[in-house]
C-alpha cells in the first residue's frame, strides 16, 4: 500500500513536471510573418510605349514607408522619371518626425525617358516596411522584366512574379 | 483500483512525457553550442569605432538584441531593456545591441534613450549573423538570450513582452 502510494505520488509529481513543460511551450512559439516579397508584392506592366505602371500590393497587417520606395530602370540608359508618390498616412514618429506609410495598394506611373521599341527593360523597386505584429524588414529589392511595345502594340506584362529579393 | 490505474496508465504516460520533454530540451541544447560559438566569435565596432567581441561577456546572462533606428517596434521595446540592464546588471545580466544601422543614427538614438549597454554597429550584413540563429526572414527586432554557460535559452522575433523578459531572465540569473 505504501509503495503504491509512493508510486502514485511520483506519478503526480511527473504530471506536475509535464504540466510545467506544456505551460512553457507557448514561450517557444514564434510569430509567423510573411517574407517581405509576399508582404509587399511588387508588379509592373507596360501601359504604352513609354509608360510603366508599378504596383505594390501590401498584405493586410503590413505597411510600407513612403520615403523608402525607390525605382530604378535597367539598362540605366533608358532613363526613368518617377513622379511624386501618392500621399500616405501621416504618422508622427518620435525619432524621425513626420513619416508617411502606405497600406493596401500603391500604384505609380513611371515614364521611360528614352524608350526603344521592343526593348527589354527591368524595373527594380526597393521598399521597406513593417508588420503590425511588431517586426520590420530591411530594404528589399524586387525586380520585374518587361518588353516595351514594338510600334503601337502593347504586349502583356511579363515577369509579374517578384524576382530575387535582397535576402536570397 | 486507483493505485492500479496510476501504476498501469498514468505513471508510464507521465514518465514517457517527461522523457519526451527532456528529449526536446536535450535536442534544443544539442543544437546550441555551435550557433552560440559562432555568435561569441562575432566582433563589431561600438559607437566609438572600437571592435568589441561578444565573447567578452561570456559567463553572464547575455541578451543580444538586433535592432535599428528605422525599426519602430525595436525602439519601442528598448526602454524596458535599459530598465532591465539597470535592475539586473549587478546580478550578471548583460544586454548587447547589434544595430543594423548607421553609426550617427545609433549615436543619436542612444543619447536620446540614455542607452546603458553597448550598441555595436553592423549594417545590413549583421542581419546575416541572426539567420542561423533562427531569424529566417532577417527581420527586426530579433533577440537571443544566452545563459551563463553560453547556451541559447530563448530566441525571439518581434518585441519581448516586459513580463516575458523578466521571467526568462530571472530564471537564468
Amino acid at each position: 500500500m505504501r509503495a503504491a502510494e509512493r508510486r502514485g505520488r511520483r506519478a503526480v509529481t511527473g504530471l506536475v513536471v509535464v504540466a510545467a513543460l506544456v505551460a512553457g511551450l507557448p514561450a517557444l512559439a514564434q510569430v509567423n510573418p510573411l517574407p517581405p516579397d509576399k508582404a509587399f508584392r511588387f508588379s509592373a506592366r507596360v501601359v504604352d510605349a513609354q509608360t510603366v505602371e508599378a504596383r505594390f500590393i501590401i498584405a493586410e497587417g503590413y505597411y510600407l514607408y513612403r520615403d523608402k520606395i525607390h525605382f530604378v530602370i535597367e539598362p540605366a540608359t533608358a532613363g526613368l522619371t518617377v513622379p511624386r508618390l501618392p500621399e500616405g498616412k501621416i504618422k508622427e514618429d518620435q525619432f524621425f518626425g513626420r513619416v508617411e506609410t502606405y497600406r493596401g495598394d500603391v500604384v505609380v506611373q513611371l515614364s521611360v525617358k528614352d524608350p526603344k521599341p521592343g526593348q527589354q527593360i527591368v524595373i527594380a523597386a526597393e521598399s521597406q516596411g513593417c508588420a503590425d505584429i511588431g517586426i520590420c524588414y530591411p530594404p528589399t529589392v524586387q525586380k520585374v522584366t518587361l518588353a516595351l511595345p514594338v510600334g503601337s502594340v502593347v504586349p502583356d506584362a511579363r515577369g509579374d512574379s517578384p524576382k530575387k529579393s535582397w535576402f536570397n | 483500483m486507483m493505485n492500479a490505474f496510476l501504476r498501469k496508465i498514468v505513471l508510464p504516460v507521465a514518465v514517457g512525457a517527461v522523457a519526451l520533454g527532456f528529449g526536446i530540451e536535450v535536442a534544443i541544447r544539442d543544437r546550441e553550442p555551435s550557433d552560440a560559438i559562432a555568435l561569441f566569435a562575432v566582433s563589431l565596432p561600438d559607437t566609438q569605432g572600437t571592435p568589441q567581441r561578444l565573447d567578452q561577456w561570456r559567463g553572464k546572462v547575455l541578451v543580444v538584441n538586433f535592432w535599428a533606428t528605422w525599426c519602430d517596434p525595436c525602439r519601442e521595446e528598448m526602454p524596458q531593456f535599459v530598465q532591465a540592464q539597470r535592475e539586473f546588471g549587478p546580478k550578471g545580466l548583460q544586454f548587447v545591441g547589434i544595430a543594423v544601422d548607421q553609426r550617427d543614427k545609433v549615436i543619436q538614438f542612444a543619447k536620446e534613450l540614455g542607452l546603458n549597454y553597448p550598441a555595436l554597429i553592423g549594417g545590413y550584413d549583421a542581419l546575416e549573423l541572426s539567420k542561423p540563429l533562427g531569424n529566417r526572414l532577417a527581420a527586426l527586432p530579433f533577440t537571443i538570450i544566452l545563459d551563463r554557460d553560453g547556451h541559447i535559452a530563448h530566441t525571439q522575433l518581434g518585441p519581448l513582452k516586459s513580463g516575458q523578459l523578466r521571467s526568462i531572465v530571472s530564471n537564468l540569473l
